[in-house]
């Protein structure tokens, strides 16, 4: 659906020169896809996501919606940002409408469509995140720090976008606020059938979630696959300054000490049943 | 345009100004102001202006930092060179229905832009090469004696370097702001002036908030650390005089004798 092709990009910043922060990064995102994002900080995670609707011009490289080159002159950005909807980190300090509907309603109002239109939109995406419909005219200040944030993810759902990109999305929440998040975002996928791509640092939730992993590593897309080919790949991951979910690791010890796993798992459920498989094979002996 | 203000930015490099002690630039930067207000002859100003340039050019800024400072109050220049040009009588040049040019309103009005554009580049470059806690302490100590006469100099210091901390503060947020109501469809670049304040609104909320979040946060991190307020605590690096300050405060002495000399003989002023 959306395809990048050898992108680079670098700041400009008289003080230090030119940093190049991405260098030829190739990828793409095809419908209905989960894609974790993972990688150290400054490997160009967040810069890369700015990419995804146009915030950031390349460089070099181009980049195709639909088959459509975003970077020709004629192509409308404003639609680009409408059908790639970007999450930023901490969301819910960037709301701003006197009513939570009223600030959902922004996207909507700003893509042209009638009040009408963009309140039933604000309501069905307040409603698919879990925000009951007495607080749609609450301020958005009143609400918990977990409640602003599914706000603002319900801001930029409203837009009814086909790929949802979150940066962070559960960075300083509690692990059950967490979870909840995770949730609704496989919640928002089923439903709206669109292709989500989460950075994120934590790898358990990226391993259990997502169906592919993109590891970046100083500027450009190290690793792409399954989070099965991916979390085996442990010491280029150590190298990269990347941590791995503790399950893995464990699994990866067992298989040094030669425990005859097939590969370190990626959940502890999975640990198990690979466990139990050997046990069962070893019992007739 | 707004994502560019330079204004209050340090700008980190190895020179001989970033060097001198900031009592030594603070008293540079005032001689230089009250130069401008002394020359009444618009030639002097090219004068100013090469100073400013060779000053620039010794902390290694570039040229380019001292018109993106003046890029933030192109507007008041513009104004200040209209005003003072349609306004000022004397020897009528151009007549056009109302307004009329004079040789002297031209004059005053070059004057006028001039100084003020040169008064805030010299101001720019203090703070391209201190950061605010120099100027703050150097502030502290040039004023140190009238916390005798009971006024809260150490106070005064801290408020005034905090402000300064907070502007690049405030800008990094307005940049990520931009950016992330830019995704929700708002149009800041493009668009008509309508849309673009309809997108400034909502930039305003969040930033006052964000920022006072940020104030209060600082307070209680200040207290939690034991800050009284009391100016009584002793220095990790004390202020002390180099001798780059006493080659800048010759240079400083040089540079308004020659004003001063001007004036006196009227030279042409």
């Amino acid at each position: 659906m959306l395809q990048g092709k050898h992108i680079t990009f670098s700041y400009q910043d008289p003080a230090k020169g030119k940093t190049d922060v991405l260098a030829d990064v190739s990828f793409e995102i095809r419908e209905h896809d989960f894609i974790g994002l993972i990688g150290a900080s400054g490997s160009g995670k967040t810069t890369l996501i700015k990419h995804l609707n146009g915030l950031l011009k390349a460089e070099s490289g181009e980049i195709f919606f639909k088959g459509k080159n975003i970077y020709s002159k004629k192509y409308p950005l404003s639609e680009l940002r409408k059908k790639v909807g970007l999450v930023f980190q901490y969301p819910e300090q960037q709301l701003f409408g006197r009513t939570i509907l009223k600030d959902v309603m922004y996207g909507p109002l700003n893509l042209g469509m009638s009040e009408e239109e963009a309140g039933k939109l604000a309501k069905e995406s307040l409603e698919l995140v879990g925000i009951p419909e007495e607080y749609y005219q609450m301020s958005p200040m009143e609400l918990s720090g977990g409640q602003k944030r599914c706000a603002a993810i319900a801001g930029v759902l409203a837009m009814q976008p086909e790929i949802l990109v979150l940066d962070e999305p559960a960075a300083g929440l509690d692990p059950e606020t967490k979870h909840e998040i995770f949730e609704l975002l496989c919640r928002i996928r089923e439903k709206r059938n669109n292709a989500i791509v989460l950075v994120s640092h934590h790898m358990e939730d990226v391993a259990q979630f997502a169906n592919r992993v993109w590891v970046m590593y100083k500027g450009k897309i190290a690793m792409d696959g399954t989070p099965e080919e991916v979390y085996s790949r442990v010491e280029e991951l150590e190298e990269m300054n990347i941590g791995i979910p503790q399950i893995t690791h464990l699994t990866y010890s067992l298989i040094k000490e030669g425990v005859p796993l097939p590969r370190p798992a990626i959940s502890v459920e999975e640990a198990e049943k690979m466990l139990a498989e050997i046990l069962k094979e070893e019992k007739p002996l | 345009m707004i994502r560019d203000i330079t204004i209050g930015r340090y700008y980190d490099s190895e020179s001989v100004i970033h060097r001198m002690d900031p009592r030594t630039k603070l008293m540079g930067v005032l001689v230089y102001i009250i130069s401008l207000f002394l020359v009444k002859n618009v030639c002097w100003y090219i004068g100013c202006l090469i100073v400013m340039l060779v000053l620039y050019k010794a902390a290694g800024v570039p040229f380019g930092y001292l018109l993106k400072g003046l890029r933030g109050i192109l507007l008041l220049l513009c104004f200040t060179f209209l005003f003072r040009m349609l306004y000022t009588p004397g020897d009528p040049l151009i007549q056009v229905w109302i307004f009329t040019i004079t040789k002297q309103g031209i004059l005053k009005a070059v004057q006028m832009t001039a100084r003020i554009a040169l008064m805030i580049s010299g101001a720019s470059l203090l703070s391209y090469t201190s950061t605010p806690k120099e100027l703050a302490d150097g502030l502290e100590k040039a004023f140190s004696g009238l916390e005798k006469t009971g006024i809260p100099v150490h106070e005064m210091a801290v408020i005034v370097m905090i402000a300064f901390r907070f502007i690049p503060i405030m800008l990094e947020e307005l940049n990520v702001l931009m950016d992330a109501q830019a995704a929700r469809g708002a149009k800041f670049e493009d668009g008509n002036i309508l849309e673009k304040c309809k997108g400034v609104m909502t930039l305003l909320l969040p930033l006052f908030l964000l920022t006072v979040r940020r104030s209060s946060d600082l307070a209680m991190a200040m207290e939690a650390r034991g800050y009284t307020g009391s100016g009584k605590t002793s220095r990790m690096y004390p202020l002390v005089y180099k001798k780059e300050d006493r080659a800048g405060y010759l240079a400083i002495l040089i540079y308004i004798s020659v004003f001063i000399i001007a004036r006196i003989s009227s030279l042409s002023f």
